[in-house]
């Protein structure tokens, strides 16, 4: 087996055993943290294992009684898990109010053994009240914590913490950067589960093998890529089987603006300020993101700039159907797309997609579409 | 109302009609000259605009009025040709449109010179505003009011609201070239306070049995406690109209001369592009609305020299509150107006509204003893309603109202 | 109307009261009263199997739950939204895709050896999936098994909504699949009766509801 698979077998992802290792190793349990941002610093800080909460692929039943079908199927797929008790294993969750779904899906929470820590990121992100606002809803959010567990959460975990996510962030960028020049050793799927491994893992062991993999992708020779190069924009391209498609297609991702992959490291925790503010800050200095609010909308310009810094043939946005925030910004990136005369393909994301026929034919009727340009 | 007072004195649905086309076409004229527009939101604090004189327009009445006029459909699928998704709020889109081409079958409203939005009635407003001052390049002003995911604001979301205030004070003045004047500024206070009494005194009256008050109504007067809240007009108007209803009560007056056979609550916006037919397919069962969470909704408390205590006003509108806390209210409201049952409107437009339904009907449900039916519809989309299915509901609502009276 | 009448062989006159159900039933000039088919279907099940608690409904148009109290009266209902997956219309233009017929539809889910995965939330989405599965090979008893299993599935989340009671039991023209009525009971994982004459059960509901007030005038 070759260094490189050798690496990504480690990364492999298997949230159940991950939090049953993590038990038996550390006697500390794991805290979900619902999509898209919550501050994982404060639970990593605590010894604990943060875990992801972007849905999955799962049958909807018990949802539909308790959710209409138009809510987005992230929220859908977490709902039908928390009801079948799959969360049951988690020692609290976190859920963060950015949309109106994400508001409901906190309400909504039934679990009585697993406490559900609500909180809210303000949208009027550039004043210094915000700052205060946040800073002291994280502070509420670290104490509903230190409740359930039954012990502090010091001020200097939280900066050891705020260190390992800052130094693995760097080289999350490191590595998408590294896997653009590499698509022939690093395709669409891998790509995506390279990003998405460190919702389960320690993030201090993530930063060390994604480490070793870039390094490994930066001594290998750059070679030529004759297939269409496009840059991802979305909440989320899952499930796991169109990435497999855009594979068979010859397609590269060069680079990508999802809110569950790169858009999780572009910003890092700034260094001035109590533990708090630092951490609230963050969410300031947040952009290019459909929930940060922004009426400058940098996403649009920050997308040309992708596919110009990347050489990239094109941008897919992954819709992720039912998403208002990601709704609402569509037709502005279309606007400039189409004065920018970038290519733009727009599909439809669905958790639950079973059959990829639909999104096979539409991406390879876009890839036609490029190579005849 | 001064200037205006005719030899006879006018109802208060004549005062309706003359002051909500009086905001309309002071906007038109005053842009004309020069003067400033805002768009806002419905329940944002629209009392730092008035003192500063500027002329205020309500996107969401105006998208319904559209609707209500049947020309909605037109500009939602114009909305869908720029790229908006089937899925977005239909006022949104409506209104997006409406941007674009500035035409409609409603009166038109002169594109803003800023923005104000407040998200007490969902975030997806902070999307949709955020769109318009990207796409016009005009400055917005915008009040967030964080989520109330416990039952009450906390002290510090109370804190960054006040501190927005402020803030908008600041940018108004920027805006306006103007210094803010607090003298007038209490003054629009004081109005706006007595608009909000008058309203919620008005629309309480509905709790009288029979109701003096045809509850379909309702949606008819909102559209001036949205658009008019600082002026005096809104405050005489519901004056006005409580003593009309009070008169009905007095001389034993209901709105249904048939008789009043059932009582429901209506959760949620209205059809608009279907209201007349709800209404028709309700009166035929003898079913008057008298209950309904907008009497609460811009019933808007506060003490004037506190910005703290108007914080709290705004961010405890229905909507913001938590789950449990949104339960406590439609519980009281089914009580307060004696409702027998409740019609949930499932609307496709209003994911905050909808998302809770499942908890909310059942626990209402069980603490009033009185069923409910939930409909499918949009508040402005003519689309997504059958007519046929409402009728099948509203009568299936009748046919347990009935059961329960046996 | 008329065909109706001359089929029972009664003549309008005979008939000492009309009460209307269904859809359409605003537009009959002949009836004296007229009921939505909630309560026609609660009160015909209630008449035939006075042990159910909980109905589905699945007529062409429009697919629905009641749950029914110990005197079957309707507690609560539960319909389906604008869109016609879920119901009749739904299978028909599943048969219709798969070149069968309504009829044949359980025939074919009784060969299925495994069941399909069918979407369940939209028409346009499911015949465009059950193309693909076609194309795909797999055998058309397991994909209409998998649409059946999506109506069952649709209708289950509209009684989970209600909340389920025992005894569980179908009427409407779709209860006449076997097949729907097998996925039903996988669904629920409970016994599902069918009413006897299932596609009739709202017009003997009426018809009992127009006996009720007759015999209230004669006392």
């Amino acid at each position: 087996m070759s260094k490189m698979q050798s690496i990504l077998e480690k990364l492999a992802i298997n949230p159940v055993q991950a939090v049953e290792d993590y038990k038996k190793k550390t006697g500390k349990g794991a805290v979900g943290c619902i999509a898209p941002y919550t501050p994982e610093e404060i639970i990593h800080a605590a010894g604990m294992l943060p875990i992801g909460l972007w849905g999955g692929q799962v049958e909807l039943n018990k949802v539909r009684a308790v959710l209409p079908a138009f809510a987005c199927s992230i929220m859908q797929s977490i709902k039908e898990l928390e009801l079948s008790g799959s969360y049951d294993i988690l020692t609290a969750v976190l859920c963060p109010s950015s949309c109106d779904t994400l508001k409901a899906i906190g309400q909504k929470w039934t679990r009585k053994d697993v406490p559900m820590i609500q909180f809210v990121h303000p949208h009027n992100r550039k004043l210094p009240a915000a700052r205060t606002f946040l800073a002291k809803e994280y502070q509420h959010v670290r104490e509903r914590l230190e409740n359930v567990i039954g012990e502090p959460i010091p001020d200097e975990a939280i900066v050891q913490s705020i260190q390992v996510y800052n130094e693995h962030r760097a080289v999350m960028r490191e590595f998408a950067r590294a896997a653009g020049a590499h698509p022939d050793l690093i395709d669409p799927k891998t790509r995506h589960l390279v990003f998405k491994s460190a919702f389960f893992m320690r993030k201090e062991e993530h930063t060390a093998l994604v480490r070793e993999l870039t390094a490994l992708l930066d001594e290998a020779p750059v070679k030529p890529w004759d297939g269409p190069k496009i840059i991802l924009s979305g909440i989320m391209a899952e499930p796991d089987s169109i990435l497999d498609v855009m594979k068979e297609l010859h397609i590269a991702v060069v680079a990508d603006d999802l809110a569950q992959e790169s858009r999780q490291n572009r910003v890092d925790v700034p260094e001035d300020g109590t533990v708090m503010e630092r951490l609230a800050e963050q969410w300031q200095n947040m952009y290019g993101c459909s929930l940060a609010y922004e009426h400058e909308k940098t996403r649009v310009p920050m997308l040309v700039d992708m596919v110009k810094k990347n050489q990239a043939d094109a941008v897919v946005v992954a819709m992720m159907k039912f998403c208002d925030p990601e709704e609402f910004d569509y037709p502005m990136i279309k606007q400039t797309m189409e004065k920018e005369n970038i290519p733009l393909l727009q599909v439809e994301i669905d958790q639950q997609m079973q059959s990829v026929e639909q999104f096979r034919t539409r991406m390879q009727s876009f890839v036609e579409m490029l190579r005849h340009e | 109302m001064a200037e205006n007072v005719q030899k006879t004195a006018p109802s208060s649905r004549e005062m309706l009609g003359y002051y909500l086309n009086k905001s309309y076409q002071d906007a038109i004229e005053g842009k004309a000259r020069g003067e400033l527009v805002c768009w806002a939101s419905s329940i944002a604090p629209c009392e730092f605009c008035e003192t500063m004189g500027i002329h205020m327009l309500y996107p969401e009445n105006h998208a319904a009025a559209i609707a209500a006029k049947h020309g909605a459909e037109e500009m939602i699928e114009h909305a869908e040709s720029m790229g908006y998704s089937v899925d977005n709020c239909s006022y949104a889109r409506i209104n997006l449109a409406y941007m674009d081409i500035q035409k409609c079958v409603a009166e038109n409203m002169p594109l803003p010179d800023f923005v104000l939005v407040c998200n007490n009635i969902c975030e997806t407003l902070i999307k949709w505003y955020e769109n318009i001052a990207y796409q016009l390049k005009v400055p917005i002003i915008m009040i967030d009011v964080p989520y109330n995911y416990e039952y009450e604001p906390s002290e510090w979301a109370i804190d960054y609201i006040a501190a927005q205030f402020e803030h908008a004070i600041e940018q108004m003045e920027e805006i306006t070239g103007k210094k803010f004047d607090y003298n007038k500024y209490r003054e629009v206070m004081q109005i706006a306070a007595e608009s909000s009494y008058w309203w919620t005194k008005a629309m309480g009256m509905a709790a009288a049995k029979p109701s003096p008050l045809n509850g379909f109504d309702i949606f008819n007067y909102m559209a001036l406690i949205v658009c008019m809240r600082g002026k005096t007009g809104c405050r005489d108007t519901f004056k006005k109209l409580a003593e009309e209803l009070e008169e009905k009560i007095q001389k034993g007056e209901p709105a249904f001369k048939e008789g009043e056979k059932y009582r429901i609550m209506w959760d949620g916006i209205a059809c608009w592009p279907y209201l007349s037919h709800n209404y028709k397919a309700m009166r035929a069962l003898g079913m008057n609305m008298t209950g309904s969470t907008y009497p609460r909704g811009w019933k808007l408390d506060y003490d004037k020299d506190d910005i703290r205590s108007m914080a709290r006003a705004y961010t405890s509108v229905g909507n913001n509150l938590s789950l449990e806390a949104q339960i406590d209210l439609k519980t009281e409201v089914v009580r307060t107006y004696n409702c027998q049952g409740v019609t949930y409107h499932l609307n496709r437009s209003c994911k905050c509204m909808d998302f809770l339904f499942h908890e909310m009907q059942t626990e209402v449900a069980r603490r009033t003893d009185t069923p409910y039916i939930t409909f499918d519809g949009d508040q402005s989309d003519p689309r997504n309603f059958s007519k046929a299915q409402f009728e099948t509901r509203v009568q299936g609502l009748a046919e347990m109202m009935e059961q329960r009276k046996s | 109307m008329e065909q109706a009448l001359a089929q029972a062989g009664i003549h309008l006159e005979d008939a000492a009261g009309i009460v209307a159900t269904g859809y359409g039933r605003m537009n009959s000039a002949y009836t004296d009263k007229q009921f939505s088919e909630i309560s026609c279907h609660a009160k015909g099940i209630a008449h035939l199997l006075p042990n159910a608690r909980t109905i589905i409904d699945i007529g062409g148009q429009d697919a629905k739950a009641i749950r029914l109290d110990d005197r079957g009266m309707v507690q609560q209902f539960a319909m389906n939204d604008k869109c016609a997956a879920g119901t009749g219309r739904f299978l028909e233009v599943m048969a219709r895709v798969m070149e069968t017929s309504l009829s044949e539809l359980q025939e074919w889910d009784n060969k299925a050896r495994t069941v399909a995965h069918v979407s369940s939330t939209c028409t346009v989405f499911a015949e465009s999936e059950v193309i693909s599965l076609l194309s795909a090979g797999t055998p058309k008893a397991d994909i209409i098994a998998g649409v059946h299993k999506s109506v069952a599935s649709k209708a289950g989340s509209l009684v989970l909504r209600i909340g389920l009671q025992e005894d569980v039991v179908m009427s409407g023209g779709v209860a006449q699949n076997r097949g729907v009525v097998k996925a039903m009971e996988a669904e629920l994982k409970v016994p599902v009766q069918v009413a006897p004459n299932p596609q009739i059960v709202g017009a003997l509901g009426a018809a009992l509801f127009a006996y009720e007030a007759q015999m209230k005038k004669q006392k």
